[in-house]
């Protein structure tokens, strides 16, 4: 789509200015034209008045040559060059014939006028070039005067003339102050539309930012009032967020009570066997090994939420602190020394914060348990990755057996108390939320576990 | 030692009593949150065994009602809850260290024993003090080598002081210390104990402080 079409601002703002526009520029056009045809209309009506007044007052002297027996009264007609003339022209060949009266304007000039001779009744419409050079609006008819002294019969050319501009110059003036006044409505048009369409469409606005907060883990749901017409679209997602949020955190009780109804009967199971070395025994001791294998892996499956949903978004560093002070306590005996590497700008994780704690407190537990003297984590952010380093000092893992202890259910050393799945789940964890765990050889001589995770935009 | 230990589970319960009494601890059960807090609140114990799903007050508050109350006992958590966020949970409410179900009983005693064994500042497994040395990994006490043989409340008081060198012990100290609450104390058993102990050590090890109680006598002064 082309970048005006994908906001709706623009489509709304652009749509309705084409239609002002267009209205405008058509209504523009016709009152023009109305105005510019009413000026001409009064231009010709009034040269009429003066040609039938020059009709009225024309009779002829002793000699049989026309004159006026009253003089016309427009004072127009009498001022010379005034931009209004008439004139009367006998009809046959030679100059003397032509202008033969003429109103007082055209002073010397004679009007020089296209051959014709209407028919009798008949009025004919020319452009002439006037005194001055400039253009005539000319009307003419033909008459007949029968009362000569002689008896003969006469014919004339009545001619009444006026300058164009008295016409158009009106017209000019009314089209200057017509389209100033049309510009003037389609930029006050033009202004209520986009009045309209900002505070009509604020509450998109609002919308749009109240879910970049969403989405940058800064509210769990879209805050504030909206008007009707979007407002069942908020609270729908709001109740669809609450509700995962709400399914999340049952299948994570269910799981958890399933677990808890299970493991105190398994414990019990298992010391009940406590101090006794018959084949019953072992075989209870064993299965009792193996049925928490399962719960452990499946419950830590089931309580995964792998939620990468918009807003999940976790700050590293408060759940690396919180599994430190855990990993102290619950190491006291190794005397450890644990260390945070600082990290760079604050690196999040785009996901649930329990998924990350299980990950890295399997990781970090699985460190703290091989390391003789140090375990050191490190973590930033490169190319939307977040990646967590855990290294220790321990024994190290051969290469051989790295990829086999990410597996379900191995563990590399049977005699060191664990359920031997931790690594197992950090990757099955990994996985569900598209990054990976690896195994390396550690600077500090022994395993490196590197686990990479989407991190949060 | 008197360890309180906090378990709803009846069986479980009954297991993890019958095995702390025969490591030689004495314990005081509770198989609620009320009553266990009001028990931790008020009894001197040793070290405490708790389990977080409990009627009528969750583990957790129990814990963090005790460690406002400026209780400091050591606490283990025992649980089915292994999530990683309720044990980071579990710790950041004071707990000491965290074992989840099932889990082995040998490895339950060693993680009491050595919680105990922090909690008195002490580093190793042994206790030593001049040629009297005490294992508390197998309950047994010997003399330059030699095992002593004692009864379990004779090795209660002497484990007792042996994690307490030097300090003047009361005699009702020891009593909360040896005896189970429900237990019909009587603290002139102690100076029996005590009397049976002093045959059994070398001569002058347990001092009398008149008035007070009594204290182990550190070779060389105070450690």
């Amino acid at each position: 789509m082309s970048p005006w079409r994908t906001s709706l601002r623009s489509r709304l703002v652009v749509g309705t200015l084409c239609c002002v526009i267009a209205t405008v520029a058509i209504a523009g056009w016709a009152l023009g034209r109305l105005f510019r045809e009413h000026v001409a209309a009064q231009f010709h009506a009034e040269l009429r008045t003066h040609l039938d007044q020059l009709t009225a007052n024309i009779a002829l002297d002793a000699d049989g040559r026309p004159l006026l027996t009253l003089p016309l009264t427009d004072p127009r007609l009498s001022r010379p060059y005034s931009g209004c003339y008439w004139q009367v022209d006998g009809f046959g060949q030679g100059e003397g014939l032509k202008g033969q009266l003429r109103s007082r304007s055209l002073w010397d000039h004679v009007l020089s006028v296209p051959q014709d001779k209407p028919a009798d009744g008949e009025i004919h419409q020319h452009r002439i070039a006037g005194p001055d050079g400039q253009m005539l609006g000319m009307v003419e008819r033909t008459i007949h005067i029968d009362d000569a002294a002689d008896g003969k019969s006469r014919s004339f050319r009545l001619i009444a003339a006026a300058d164009e501009t008295q016409m158009t110059e009106p017209v000019e003036r009314f089209h200057g102050v017509l389209w100033l006044s049309l510009g003037v409505l389609v930029a006050g048009l033009a202004l209520a539309v986009l009045m309209q369409v900002v505070v009509g469409l604020a509450p998109l606005g609002k919308l749009r930012r109240g879910l970049e907060r969403i989405g940058k883990g800064e509210a769990q749901r879209i805050e504030g009032d909206y008007p009707a017409e979007i407002a069942p679209l908020v609270d729908e997602f709001n109740s669809v967020l609450e509700q995962n949020a709400a399914v999340v955190e049952r299948a994570r009780t269910q799981a958890g009570n399933l677990a808890h109804a299970l493991k105190t009967p398994l414990s019990i199971l298992a010391n009940s066997t406590s101090g006794l070395d018959d084949p019953l025994a072992r075989t209870v001791r064993e299965q009792v090994a193996g049925a928490r294998r399962q719960i452990d892996y499946h419950l830590a499956r089931a309580q995964a939420a792998a939620n990468r949903l918009p807003g999940t978004r976790t700050a590293l560093a408060p759940v690396i602190d919180g599994l430190m002070r855990a990993m102290h306590r619950l190491h006291a005996e190794q005397a450890l020394d644990l260390a945070v590497q600082p990290m760079a700008d604050n690196p999040c994780f785009h996901g649930e914060v329990q998924d990350l704690q299980e990950m890295l407190g399997n990781l970090l537990e699985n460190a703290c348990k091989w390391a003789r003297h140090r375990v050191e984590v490190n973590a930033g952010v490169a190319g939307g990755e977040l990646w967590i380093t855990i290294d220790d000092d321990g024994k190290g893992l051969p290469a051989a057996q790295r990829s086999a202890v990410l597996q379900r259910g191995v563990r590399a050393d049977e005699q060191v108390p664990g359920s031997g799945l931790g690594l197992a789940i950090v990757s099955d964890l990994a996985q569900l939320y598209g990054g990976s765990v690896s195994l390396e050889d550690s600077p500090l001589g022994g395993l490196r576990a590197r686990l990479t995770l989407p991190a949060a935009p | 030692m008197r360890i309180l230990i906090v378990e709803d589970e009846p069986t479980l319960q009954a297991q993890l009593a019958e095995a702390l009494a025969a490591a030689g601890y004495v314990a005081d059960r509770a198989d609620n949150g009320v009553d266990a807090h009001f028990l931790g609140d008020s009894e001197p114990y040793d070290a405490v065994i708790l389990d977080l799903g409990l009627p009528r007050m969750d583990g957790i508050t129990v814990l963090r009602k005790w460690r406002a109350a400026g209780r400091t006992m050591p606490v283990l958590i025992l649980t089915a809850r292994d999530g990683w966020h309720e044990k980071v949970a579990g710790i950041d409410a004071g707990a000491d260290d965290y074992l989840t179900k099932p889990f082995h009983m040998e490895e339950l005693l060693a993680r009491l024993r050595a919680l105990i064994r922090r909690a008195g500042g002490h580093a190793s497994a042994e206790l030593a003090c001049g040629p009297l040395l005490l294992d508390t990994r197998n309950s047994r006490a010997t003399v330059d080598g030699q095992a002593l043989s004692l009864t379990s409340h004779e090795y209660r008081v002497l484990s007792y002081l042996m994690h307490h060198p030097g300090e003047v012990i009361s005699r009702s100290d020891l009593v909360e210390h040896i005896y189970a609450q429900d237990f019909d104390r009587d603290s002139n058993t102690v100076e029996v104990f005590i009397a049976r102990l002093r045959k059994k050590l070398p001569p002058d090890m347990i001092e009398t402080v008149r008035g007070l109680g009594y204290r182990l006598a550190v070779p060389g002064g105070k450690e």
